[in-house]
């Protein structure tokens, strides 16, 4: 081998790690960091892959992240940003969900243990009755007002 | 059914308060006045009943869910406009109690499921009850439904055309996605229920519970 070709070998020899890196993607793994946000319907079915737009308080007209919810309607983003996030979940129905998350709650919060799916709780069943009341008190109302004064106009 | 808070900009939501609010007092005034103060407890009663149906999902295959809206009864016994106003009461009930709808969205959705739809069963129903009135009551409840479904499919389209940062999904997207539901699974329940629930009515016997 010449000098040249020695010369080189060396070089290729220290330059293929760097190159080789150039196109090595990385990753990086935290824990309990990203917010995770589940959206399900009050039955408890979950919209599954239903589309989801994020907006951070930094940026609310360019989204921060587009996706799907997961199979479990699950979506988590990593914020870089303190502040109220943005996030909006459209079903192709027309159905969803716009709402803000706080960020800086979500993040001091301890991460939550063994949540399971949604299920029915007894807000789920005292809802509809607190609907089925309020339906009631008007047209109950209603009845009460016209008996006093009289059915005549 | 029920397009949610957030999904629709004032450019239609303002406009769909302009119509929806007028066109309310109007209704309550003409139809819910102390002459109707025998009806309001059958009233108020199939209003509940529409209320706990809407939140009764019908799974359809897909992924998704649909819902009965029940009104479409009231319009028929008594009048469509009927219809509107005790569907804009369920629609504030569930937006309020329950975060389905919304209420910067009532009126839009109010004119979508409460009048639209109820209107175009009523006609259904005037233009066929002298030929089979069970099959009539059938249709108008079938038609109901797709006719509010294509108003809160085309609200949903037009504010896409407007600005797609409020809805992103498209007109062609939206329409097959919320019409196969309702001509395959929400029109034919919402046409049983309708003459179920009559039929049942009819036997009760009810004072000012009449189909002519």
């Amino acid at each position: 081998m010449t000098r040249a070709g020695a010369l080189l070998a060396a070089a290729i020899a220290v330059l293929a790690p760097v190159a080789a890196g150039a196109h090595e993607v990385l990753h990086e793994l935290e824990r309990d960091r990203a917010i995770s946000l589940r959206a399900y319907f009050a039955d408890g079915e979950v919209l599954a892959y239903a589309q989801y737009e994020l907006y951070s308080p930094a940026d609310p007209k360019i989204p921060y992240q587009k996706g799907r919810t997961d199979r479990s309607g699950w979506l988590s983003f990593v914020p870089d940003v303190p502040g109220k996030w943005r996030v909006k979940v459209v079903d192709q129905t027309g159905h969803g969900l716009d709402l803000e998350v706080d960020a800086d709650a979500a993040l001091a919060a301890p991460p939550a243990q063994g949540r399971s799916a949604p299920a029915f709780t007894t807000a789920f069943v005292l809802r509809p009755l607190v609907g089925l009341a309020a339906i009631a008190a008007v047209f109950g109302g209603l009845v009460a007002v016209y008996r006093r004064k009289g059915t005549r106009p | 059914m029920h397009v949610p808070d957030g999904f629709l900009s004032p450019q239609i939501t303002i406009p769909a308060y302009a119509v929806w609010a007028p066109l309310w007092a109007w209704a309550a005034r003409r139809h819910f006045g102390r002459a109707a103060v025998e009806s309001l407890p059958v009233i108020g009663t199939l209003t509940a009943l529409a209320f706990v149906i809407q939140t009764i999902m019908i799974p359809v295959p897909g992924g998704t869910s649909t819902h009965l809206v029940g009104v479409t009864l009231l319009a028929l016994l008594y009048h469509p406009l009927v219809a509107f106003v005790c569907e804009s009461l369920v629609l504030l009930v569930q937006a309020l109690f329950f975060g389905a709808g919304g209420v910067t969205v009532l009126g839009v959705n109010a004119l979508a499921m409460g009048l639209l739809g109820p209107l175009a069963g009523w006609l259904a129903w005037k233009a066929l009850h002298r030929v089979n009135g069970k099959v009539a009551v059938f249709v108008a409840a079938y038609a109901s439904i797709q006719v509010a479904t294509l108003a809160v499919a085309g609200a949903l389209g037009l504010q896409h055309a407007l600005s797609p940062r409020y809805f992103p999904l498209p007109v062609a997207v939206v329409l097959p996605a919320m019409l196969v539901p309702s001509l395959t699974a929400a029109g034919l329940a919402e046409g049983a229920y309708t003459v179920f629930a009559l039929s049942l009515l009819r036997k009760a016997n009810l004072r000012g519970v009449t189909l002519d």
